[in-house]
């Protein structure tokens, strides 16, 4: 949320900053009263002289105020008022102020509802959103539209911060559900939460569009144009979001196996398709309006053209490969009878579930239609025995644009597209770090994404890490943020002792070989709770929990269990090891080993 | 997609749970991110590796059993085909279309008939008997041919840490 974006500044807090800009929301208003009842005092003041004596004194004020309010001038002081704050180059600060800030209080809101505390490559999703969305509204308000006046300045940054406002929130809300989307925990709560969110940022969407509707009434065809297409865009993600959620939760509740049925497979496409073409058209339009060719802002658009362009393409060779699969599978491959599924008593060996309805492959292997077509969209061989199947590619596509990396995620295209990068931690530590890339954030592929993290978000996660453990090395961190790509898992690994610290100290000796190792220098591979204490209590035979029978159906028992079983491998490894090292050693040197032990033991 | 990679993985993992093989466990340390587990795998018997206790990360992708999950030891290790930051290299772990090496063939590579189970028992023998035509590790695969020796001293070492006894 906007507050979180500006973390980096020296701010004050959320509760000062409020009562803050109250204070002076009310101060302006107040003064906007005085004055507007000074004029009208001036208007009124051949009938009522009495009024100039009482102008020092505000509570007179504010009772004759109060005398005017029920008299039938009010609405027309009100506007008075309101006129005079707008147009007040003082107070028209503060309202903005105001609103502002409750605009954060809202966010701060809404976070606490519905996401709880937003994790930490959500928060970098959303400042890099962020600082990209200003460059590119900067880049519209000026380089496109081209505006000089102060009014219309406002006018466009107050539709730009409500149409980011929920573009971020939408943002928020993808994140989270394709975090869900690899978690076992989230409870139904947690679904309806998001997906009431999601619908009520749809909704004010739909809004958006309508004002852009009466904008363009007075604004002519272009202005509607413009903010018609954004509406559209964020509504459309949103409702893609929206879909893949549903789709989602009906395909792990169901039993019904990998249902990726070609309703859903077109309701996607289309949807993509729709979400790039209209962009483009968005984009184009810009070009055409923004007149000055060769300009920085056109430079800019003409790139994200070329990226958008590409996708579509991209999005379309995809289809065209799921298409071919699918006919060359209807034509080759009969359905299974049920005589054949009734002799396989196997499940589908590739989603490990029952098979009601199969195919057959040439090998008389069989496989659920889905599964099957999913495998042979990025391979050409038999799951199972691996026989070749001969399928060549489509006509008009080369067979390296059916090998699996054309087809999905390219794993390094933002590489080529990122051309402006902005380290402020150069300059001042509270400046911002954001690289502006004419790129989405990637939809298919989550390891992809990952991997594609700019490696901004590694350095400055790699900062916050350090600052809790000063003495590891930059580069150390950053390999390991690489590998887990959360600072919560490197500090866990530090703490584990999984990253090994930057002096070699494990070569030290801290105990003899007959004791379990109680100081911290001593490497732990696992946990910190693997301590002597802990483990005697797992290594009891009659622990329940740990005989590895048991399959809980509550995630964090298992988690559990989990640990148990790791522990009580772990001691046994151990027993065994210094067991047979102790009949080794008596045969022969046994005598340093208890030396070592008078000497080390305190 | 992921809703019935989802499913197959907790499949896998109840089966693990259940029927673990000897000296292997493996499951999602936190299960807010299924997609990601620790394994720890005892070094096979009769050899060099013998008696430690390996951990090691799976890490799944979204399309999970059509691709191959990666994995990375997370403790110190030194094999030949065990890169030096601990990923390892095997012929089941790579997807059919891309092949790093060049020659494996394709009936070694990875298939969603696959599980973590048949990937650790892969990685059991290959701990047991190292390929060193496979660089991953060019010093650790040199010494494993020239001075065996010197190599079962540095996993002596390494099976000693992973143990936490100190050497
Ligand atoms: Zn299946
Ligand atoms: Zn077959």
């Amino acid at each position: 949320m906007p507050s979180v974006f500006v973390s980096g500044l020296p701010r004050p807090s959320l509760k000062l900053y409020s009562i803050f800009s109250a204070a002076l929301l009310s101060c302006s208003v107040f003064y906007a009263v005085q004055t507007a009842n000074n004029n009208q005092g001036l208007k009124n003041n051949s009938s009522q002289g009495s009024m100039f004596s009482s102008l020092s004194n505000s509570s007179d004020t504010l009772v004759h105020q109060l005398k005017l309010s029920s008299s039938s001038g009010f609405l027309a002081w009100a506007l008075n008022v309101i006129t005079f704050i707008l147009q007040d180059p003082l107070s028209i600060w503060a309202v903005i102020n105001a609103a502002v800030c409750g605009l954060i209080l809202t966010a701060k809101t809404v976070q606490v509802l519905v996401f709880g505390e937003l994790r930490v490559v959500e928060m970098q999703h959303l400042k890099d959103k962020f600082w990209n969305y200003l460059f590119y509204k900067f880049i519209f308000v000026f380089g496109v539209i081209n505006v000089q006046n102060m009014d219309e300045v406002i006018l466009w940054y107050t539709w730009f911060v409500i149409l980011g406002f929920l573009q971020l929130l939408a943002l928020v809300c993808k994140d989270r559900f394709e975090y869900y989307l690899f978690s076992t925990t989230p409870t139904s709560w947690n679904h309806i939460r998001l997906l009431c969110l999601l619908g009520a940022i749809l909704v004010l969407s739909g809004v958006l569009l309508i004002a852009a509707i009466g904008v363009g009434f007075f604004g002519g065809f272009n202005t509607f144009a413009f903010m018609a297409a954004e509406c559209l865009l964020l509504a459309l993600s949103v409702q893609h979001t929206l879909l893949r959620y549903l789709l989602h939760l009906y395909n792990s509740r169901g039993n019904n196996s990998w249902s990726r049925g070609h309703l859903p497979y077109y309701a996607e496409l289309i949807c993509d398709l729709t979400i790039l073409i209209l962009e483009l058209l968005h984009h184009l339009h810009m070009l055409v309006w923004s007149n000055i060719f060769l300009s920085m802002a056109s430079l800019v658009i003409g790139l994200h053209i070329k990226f958008l362009f590409y996708q579509i393409q991209r999005r379309i060779k995809k289809h065209r490969n799921y298409w071919w699969v699918i006919t060359h599978m209807e034509k080759s491959y009969p359905e299974a009878t049920s005589e054949e599924l009734a002799e396989n008593s196997d499940n589908c060996a590739i989603c490990w579930e029952k098979m009601e309805s199969a195919r057959k492959l040439p090998c008389s292997h069989l496989f659920h239609n889905t599964c099957l077509q999913s495998w042979l969209e990025q391979d050409t061989s038999c799951p199972t025995c691996r026989m070749y199947l001969g399928i060549r590619p489509p006509p008009g596509m080369s067979s390296v644009v059916l090998s699996r990396d054309a087809l999905n995620t390219p794993r390094r295209s933002r590489s080529p597209y990122h051309y402006f990068h902005f380290d402020g931690s150069r300059y001042g530590s509270w400046l911002p770090s954001f690289s502006v890339e004419v790129t989405h954030p990637p939809q298919l592929l989550r390891l992809d994404s990952m991997q594609s993290d700019s490696s901004s978000q590694i350095d400055s996660m790699a900062r916050q890490v350090q600052q809790l453990f000063p003495d590891y090395p930059l580069s150390t961190l950053r390999d390991d943020l690489h590998v887990t790509r959360s600072v919560e898992l490197t500090v866990e690994n530090i703490l584990d002792g999984r990253i090994p610290p930057p002096s070699p100290s494990f070569e030290e000796e801290n105990g003899t070989p007959g004791e379990a190792p109680s100081s911290s220098s001593s490497w732990q591979p696992f946990s910190p709770s693997f301590t002597p204490t802990s483990s005697d209590v797992s290594i009891e035979p009659s622990e329940p929990l740990t005989t590895g029978s048991r399959f809980s159906k509550s995630p964090s028992e298992r988690e559990l269990i989990l640990q148990l079983r790791k522990e009580k491998l772990l001691l046994a490894a151990r027993k065994k090891y210094l067991d047979r090292q102790a009949a080794t050693s008596s045969s022969g040197e046994s005598s340093t080993s208890t030396d070592q032990s008078h000497s080390k033991v305190d | 997609m992921s809703g019935s990679a989802l499913r197959r993985l907790m499949a896998e993992y109840k089966q693990l749970t259940l029927n673990p093989p000897e000296g292997i466990i493996a499951g999602p340390i936190n299960e807010e991110n299924f997609f990601e587990w620790e394994a720890l795998i005892t070094g096979p018997d009769g050899t060099c590796f013998e008696g430690g206790v390996f951990p090691a990360k799976l890490v799944f992708p979204s399309d999970y059993p059509l691709s191959p999950p990666k994995m990375q030891f997370t403790c110190e290790m030194f094999h030949p085909n065990i890169y030096t930051d601990g990923k390892v290299c095997i012929s089941i772990l790579h997807a059919a279309g891309d092949d790093p090496m060049g020659y494996e063939s394709s009936a070694e590579r990875w298939s969603p008939v696959q599980s973590v189970e048949k990937i650790l028992l892969s990685v059991v023998s290959m701990l047991a008997e190292p390929n060193d035509e496979s660089g991953a590790n060019v010093d650790a695969a040199k010494m494993w041919r020239e001075n065996r020796e010197e190599f079962n001293k540095i996993a002596q070492r390494i099976v000693r840490k992973t143990l936490g006894i100190p050497t």
